[in-house]
This record gives C-alpha cells, structure tokens and sequence, in this order.
C-alpha cells in the first residue's frame, strides 16, 4: 500500500477516453514479444526458470481478455436495481472501493498471497458488472469473492475461518451486517460462479510488472511500482485494460516519480503509449479525487448511508 | 446438502428447460454422473452432479479445477465443458458425451490396433497435449483411461481434475501426480519443479503402451518403478541427466546398460521408435516437446493415421457398461472378471492414496475414493501382461495411483512458495 504520489511532475494533459484502444487478439503486440523475449530472450528465460513467461503467449487467447469492457464507462454503470434504490454512480464507486478494502483486511487475516486478493477483487468488480448490490450483497459477496478465488488460485482458506475473522473484525461495532454463516457463503460461491459464468482464470500484472521492471533495468523501483499496482484494484482497470498494459502505467508513473529516464526503453516496446498516460491518468486521477487513508481505507460516515439503501440481509 | 437432491436420479427429467436426463452413467470422483439430451442441440451429453462437500467446503476443488482449465481450453481433442448450472443446490457439470477410452482399446483383445492406427491416436493425444502446454497448462493425470473416445473416433483429453497453470518461476508443485507407471523419472525423484515434459513422459508411456498393448513399466512402488524404467531403457549416466543428482529424493542406482529399444518393441517402426526414444528421454529439459512429436517424421512417413472414423472400437458390454464419459471411473462397475483378490487389495489400499492424489489441501476431500473406482473399473478387464510377482503371491500389482505419503509431509510440499510474498 502506498500514500499518494503527487501528480504535479506530469505535464501531459488528460486525455479523453475516446482515444484509448484496447489491444486485441487480431492486434498483438509483435513489438512487444520481440522486444521482451527476442533480444533478451535468454535472460527472460533465465528468469523464469523452467518456464518463459506466460503472459505473452496466453493472455490473448483467454476469457479474461475477451470479457475485457469495450467501454470504460461500462463498469460504472449503475445496475437498474440499485439504481431505484437511489445508489448514485458515485456512491456505486464508493461502494466498490470500500468492499476491496474489506476483502484486502480479510486477506490479511487469513494471510493468502497476492495473487489471491487481486483475483478476489476481479470477481467482485466483474460481478457488479452483471448484477446488482440490491440482490447481491456486497458484504456477502466480497468474502464469497475472496473463498472462491482461494480456491481457484490454490491456496484454499476455509470458510469457517473467514466467517471467525469476519466475526473478529466486525463483531464488535454494530456491524452486524457485516456478519454471515458459513452455510450464506457456501450459497453465494453458487450464485458467485453462475455470475462469472463460470470463467475463473484472471490475469494480474504482477508477473509482467517484474518482468518488465527486469528488462527495463530498474529493479529498484519494484516495491513502489507493486504498491501502485496493489491500488489498482481499487479501481475497475482490471476488467477494462490488458495486465501488461496496467503494469506499464504503474512503471510510467514510477518511473516519473522517481526520475527515471524510461523513455527510449517505452519508445523500444512499441507499445502504444496513449493508452499506457491514459491509464496512469486514471490511477493519479483516483489518488488525487478519494485520498484514501491506505490503512483504514473510507470512512464509515461515507460507506454507512449507501449500504444502508440496500435491502437488509434476509 | 450432499443428499439433498437423491430423488433425481431417475431420470427423464427436462433440467433447467434444457437436459432430458437419462439413465446413470455411474459414480465418478466428485459427483452422479447421466446420461442427457441436451434438447438445444440434439446431442448426448453426459452431466456430472457436483455432490457438495460434507465438510462444509463448498463446491468441490477438483470440480473447480477442472471449470476453471476446461473453460479455457476449447480444442478438438479436449473434452468439452459444454455448460454448467445450479440446480437444487448442486452444481452440474454438461460434458460431450463420450463412447469410450484408449485403456478399453488397448485392453481390447480383439482389437488389432494397425501402425496407422496407433499413430492416429498417439497424434490426436499429441495435438491435445500441445494445445495444453500451449495454454500454459498441465494436465498431471495423463493415462489410457482419462484419454475419451467419442463416437467421431476422436481422443479427448479429460479428467482435468490434477490439471493447474504453470509458468510460474519458481513456484513449487506437487511431484504426487499422475498414476505410477505415467509417472516421469523426475517426478519419481521427488522434483517439484518441473513443466510441460512431464506430461511427455506420460504420453511416451502410452504410446509405447499402443506399441504392445500393455503398460510400459508396472512399478509397485517409487523405487520399483524407476527400476523398471531403468530396466528397459538403461540407467541414466550424469551426462544423459546432469541435474539428476541435485533431485530431492535421488538414489543411485546400480547401473544397468540400455538395451536395444528395438528388443521391447520388435513391430515398432524405426520412425516410432525414434519418436518413443524421444519422449521417454531422462532429462526433462531434452525430452521432445508436444509440438516437436507432432512435427517428428513418424506423422508424415507411411503409413498415414487412420481417419479417427475408421478406428477399431472396442465392443460394447450392454448398453452403458463399457461407456466412458469424462472423468467417470465406475465405481458399480457392471462386470468384475478379476477375482476378488485383487478388488480387496485395490479399494482397500488404493482409495486412500488416490484420495491423497487429489488434494492439494488433503482435508479437503474427505470422501475422494476415486482411484478405487478407477481400480475396480481396470480390473474389470482381463489384463494383458502376467506380473510374476503378483502370481507366485511375492508382490502386489495393482494399478498404482500414489505412493502412500505422510499427510503432513504432502501438505508441507504443496504451494507454499511465497511468489507474491512481497507487497503484501
């Protein structure tokens, strides 16, 4: 987790969403594969051990990328239930911010890797692509979330443990709605896998980020580029950009933060850069407009109202 | 919750306005298997009910593995997850319906399987395996009896229960994968880091298995078992094998030349033998690859593959009791020639290890008998080679899945690298 970087030394503009494009499987990136594991194939290869990355090779052909949104704005659309119920765009956002700061805290109780959170959090954002808070309760949903991509990433919390540590850390206040039983979970991973459609492998940027942080020779950015990549999902970009494409913002930004001069290794990846500052944009955007306190993430005062507009749990 | 839904096994039933159930299939790892009519599309299909585990752990791990990889992998020699839906509280899994496997084939006795024929299965196996590895994913449980045949001819991998993505650096698995006499002289010397070869070693094992019609190297343990491979094909040398001896679990072995391959498979062509000799190669970073066997000049020499149409199929014990579809080892088997001997000592013994097998966490499967299934379901059939020592009564020889290993041991073994460690 990281404070928030000051966006003051970018002097680009922000640029409109109408010129992102999303890469595609008809529309590789050759200049990219060249660049990563051509010339310094060895050493990428090194690096991976016994096996080349998968990232390349895999990405295009799968699920996650063709569920990637055509449209950014997609992912805040408010679903009509919610809406009726008053529940702004705005607050929709909240919501979501907030309830991957609560899988985040439950992840770190129950201590699961990286990669199981980022899944976690990719689930839920999916899922209120298609469905709505009113039916699908977020704070059922974000431990469901959190359960199944344990599961699916291989490294299995039992669900009678996520209730005790929801228990634990929601017990106390009058939080009540927060608390659910072993048997609510069980029923939501159901109706969780029926809303993903059953499509479970998600790619994250973290492999790339290393990767890339390699071969561009700043290894030493690695901790402050992870933690801008860990923010990241408190934002929809996952369901929107490639991975390697939200790695790259958050070496952009890092590399701009901390006075590293990228640009001829940018210019060399061929990559299209608008779509790289769009994104940083976005991140710094999301810094500069929620402030987030990386540890206690949104204040209640904030959360309570919208959750409140939501049908009590039955 | 497990029970729940025990009336609707009868069959005849339009499932979710879709399936016309039909009669049971059978038991298989994780689930009631039926045979259905997918109305949608007129075609038979054959649906898997997700029992949902007693120990309250939600839909079964091996039944989420095998979602998670098949939704992903669409080839024509996969199986083909065709949908999956909720229904009275368990998940259903819509498989394509399949005729028939390789192990009933090679079992077969009246099947003669011609060079054209072997190389057609051994190429449809070869194509299925490639387009895994090129989806960075590993399937674990290559054997005859997971490789489906469906009334096309044409061989599916399935059973993608051990399957997981790799690629990851570093990252430890698991090396308690696949039955024994599938398993790679890497694995059997305790590596957890391995890849895609693995998967190769298996594939070899069942070609040659085409080749002769019965498994290559029937270990009955860890130890017997590289005894056997080394046996037939020679003890690695340090200069075939350089990181042999830095394998956890390595032991030297007295050395034995290798033999004439040619010995072990009088029949075989040279083209066959050359590709055998590749994938059965000790070092896993110079065996051959999927792509590389499928390029190999045994696919474009004489005799051309047999049009999978054209396969020999193996006959039919009543209407469903040779029937295979994805995954189903069956448990209530029609047909047991074998004498009981050799039923007592498989399920008593083998359905703890094949339980072993599957898990990643063991205590998550506290009922996976599936390997006594899977046994019961190979003894159903005459065996085709006589293993003197389980004759004279000296050494058991069933179709092993596992050795026993300690649980926590296992445990320990499995995906505790910390490969996100940091950031977190």
């Amino acid at each position: 987790m990281l404070g928030q970087p000051d966006p003051t030394n970018f002097c680009f503009r922000k640029p409109s969403h109408s010129i992102r494009l999303r890469q595609t499987p008809s529309h590789p990136p050759p200049a990219f594969s060249r660049s990563l594991f051509g010339r310094r194939d060895a050493r990428v290869r090194r690096l991976a051990g016994i096996a080349v990355p998968r990232m390349a090779a895999n990405f295009w052909a799968s699920s996650h990328c063709k569920q990637l949104l055509d449209n950014p704005e997609d992912a805040d659309l408010v679903p009509a239930a919610d809406r009726e119920r008053g529940i702004t765009p705005e607050e929709f956002r909240l919501v979501k911010i907030h309830m991957s700061f609560h899988i985040w805290r439950l992840a770190q109780a129950v201590k699961v890797r990286q990669r199981v959170i980022a899944t976690a959090v990719t689930y839920f954002r999916r899922v209120y692509t298609r469905k709505s808070m009113s039916e699908y309760d977020p704070r059922l949903v974000a431990p469901t979330c959190l359960y199944l991509a344990s599961k699916v990433e291989e490294s299995t919390v039992q669900a009678r443990l996520l209730v005790f540590y929801i228990k634990k850390m929601c017990g106390t206040g009058s939080d009540d709605k927060y608390r659910f039983e072993i048997k609510d979970i069980l029923e939501m991973e159901m109706k969780l896998l029926e809303a993903l459609d059953y499509y479970l492998v998600v790619f994250h940027p973290y492999r790339p980020l290393l990767q890339l942080l390699q071969d561009a020779g700043i290894t030493d950015l690695t901790q402050f580029a992870w933690g801008l990549v860990n923010d990241t999902y408190k934002m929809d970009l996952i369901l929107i950009y490639a991975p390697y494409m939200i790695a790259l913002a958050c070496i952009y930004i890092a590399s701009v933060l901390k006075d590293k001069d990228t640009t001829s290794w940018f210019e060399e990846l061929r990559v299209d850069m608008n779509i790289v500052k769009n994104i940083s944009m976005e991140i710094l955007d999301f810094y500069d407009t929620y402030k987030i306190d990386p540890q206690r993430g949104l204040p209640e005062d904030k959360i309570s109202p919208v959750l409140n507009k939501l049908p009590a749990k039955s | 919750m497990a029970s729940g839904g025990g009336d609707d096994d009868t069959g005849g039933k339009l499932l979710v306005n879709r399936y016309l159930k039909g009669e049971q299939l059978g038991e298989g790892t994780y689930g009631i298997v039926n045979k259905a009519i997918d109305t949608k599309t007129g075609n038979t299909v054959a649906i898997k009910r997700i029992r949902i585990g007693e120990k309250k752990e939600g839909v079964n791990f091996t039944a989420l593995r095998e979602i998670k990889l098949l939704k992903e992998l669409k080839d024509p020699n996969i199986i083909e997850l065709i949908d999956c839906f909720p229904y009275k509280e368990n998940l259903h899994l819509v498989f394509e319906f399949m005729d028939t496997d390789l192990e009933a084939v090679i079992k077969d006795k009246r099947i003669v399987l011609s060079p054209a024929d072997t190389k057609s299965y051994a190429q449809m196996m070869l194509k299925g395996l490639a387009f895994c590895h090129k989806k960075w994913v590993l399937h674990r449980d290559m054997k005859p009896n997971n490789l489906l045949i469906g009334a096309d001819g044409q061989l599916k991998l399935a059973d993608f229960g051990l399957a997981r993505m790799f690629g990851s650096p570093g990252r430890n698995f698991t090396h308690q994968v696949f039955a024994r006499w599938y398993r790679a002289p890497e694995l059997l010397f305790g590596s957890k880091q391995y890849g895609s070869a693995v998967d190769i070693w298996a594939a070899g094992c069942i070609f040659a298995e085409l080749l002769t019609r019965r498994p290559f190297a029937q270990g009955s343990s860890d130890i017997d078992q590289l005894g056997k491979i080394f046996a037939a094909l020679g003890t690695p040398k340090s200069s075939q094998w350089p990181d042999m001896a830095y394998l956890p679990d390595y032991v030297e072995y007295q050395y034995v030349a290798a033999p004439p391959l040619r010995t072990l498979f009088p029949l075989a062509s040279d083209d066959a033998l050359d590709l055998l000799s590749k994938m059965l190669t000790y070092d896993p970073k110079a065996r051959i690859t999927a792509q590389q066997a499928l390029e190999h000049r045994y696919f474009s020499s004489l005799p051309a593959p047999t049009i999978p149409s054209q396969l020999p199929r193996p006959r039919r014990k009543g209407d469903s009791g040779n029937n295979k579809i994805p995954d189903l080892n069956l448990q209530d088997g029609p047909v047991v020639l074998s004498p009981p001997r050799k039923l007592r000592r498989v399920t008593a013994h083998e359905g703890m290890e094949g339980n072993m097998h599957r898990a990643d966490k063991v205590d998550e499967h506290p009922s996976g008998t599936r390997h006594t299934d899977d046994m019961s379901s190979q003894s159903s059939r005459i065996p085709m080679s006589v293993d003197v020592g389980a004759v004279f009564g000296t050494r058991p020889a069933p179709r092993p899945t596992l050795n026993s290993a300690d649980k926590s041991h296992l445990k320990r073994k499995l995906d505790m690298d910390p490969e996100f460690g940091f950031g977190e």
